[in-house]
C-alpha cells in the first residue's frame, strides 16, 4: 500500500546544482521503479547555514522531496542515499498530516511572549 | 484567585500540526539554552506539546535548530 513520505536531504555544500539534481533523480529511481509510486513534490531551499557542522561542513544544500511510494521499497531507497558520500543528512517521514506543500511557513503566533513572564510566579 | 486560562498558541492560531520544517516559529519554544520550553511557559495544549517536543527533535536532526545552543565545539 502506498503511503505519502517526506524525505529532506542536505547535500554537500561543494556541489552544484546539476550533480545535486542527478542525485535526486538517482534516489527517486529507486522509488518509483515499480510503476506506481510517484514522486509529488520538490522543493530546493538552497543553501543554508547549518545550526551545528556536519561532517565538518558548516553550511548545507536542503532539498525537501514529498513522495507516495510503497513502504516495501524505503529500506532500499534509503540504503542508497545512506551511501552516497555527498549526502550530509537525510531524513525520512510518514508525511500523514503534514501540510501538503513544503515551505507553507505557518505564521504562528505573536502573542505568547508576554504571557511567558507573568508565569512561573 | 484563578488566574484567567492560558490559552494554546497552536490551537489559537489555527494551525493544526506543527511543521518540523518551520524553524522559526518552533525556536520561540526553546530556552536560550536551546532546550524545549515545557508546557508550563508555553501554556500549549498536551496534544500540540507533544507535536511541538516530535518537531523540535527533527528539526534538530536536520540542523534546523541547534541541540546546545551557543555551544562551540
Amino acid at each position: 500500500m502506498a503511503r505519502r513520505y517526506e524525505t529532506v536531504y542536505i547535500f554537500d555544500p561543494a556541489l552544484e546544482d546539476p550533480a545535486i539534481n542527478e542525485k535526486l533523480e538517482k534516489f527517486h529511481a529507486q522509488l518509483t521503479k515499480d510503476g506506481k509510486s510517484s514522486i509529488t513534490n520538490v522543493a530546493h531551499w538552497g543553501k543554508r547555514t547549518l545550526a551545528f557542522p556536519i561532517k565538518k561542513k558548516d553550511s548545507g544544500h536542503y532539498v525537501v522531496a514529498q513522495f507516495e511510494a510503497a513502504a516495501t521499497l524505503l529500506p532500499e531507497y534509503e540504503r542508497a542515499v545512506k551511501l552516497d558520500e555527498g549526502v550530509l543528512r537525510f531524513l525520512v517521514v510518514a508525511s500523514e498530516g503534514l501540510p501538503a506543500k513544503p515551505e507553507a511557513p505557518a505564521a504562528v503566533v505573536a502573542t505568547e511572549e508576554e504571557e511567558l513572564e507573568e508565569d512561573e510566579a | 484567585m484563578r488566574r484567567p486560562a492560558k490559552t494554546c498558541p497552536v490551537c489559537e492560531s489555527g494551525v493544526r500540526v506543527l511543521d518540523y520544517k518551520d524553524d522559526r516559529t518552533l525556536g520561540r519554544f526553546l530556552t536560550e539554552r536551546g532546550k524545549i520550553l515545557p508546557s508550563r511557559l508555553s501554556g500549549m495544549c498536551a496534544r500540540h506539546q507533544r507535536q511541538l517536543a516530535t518537531a523540535i527533535k527533527r528539526a534538530r536532526q536536520l540542523a534546523l535548530l541547534p541541540y546546545v545552543k551557543g555551544y562551540t565545539g
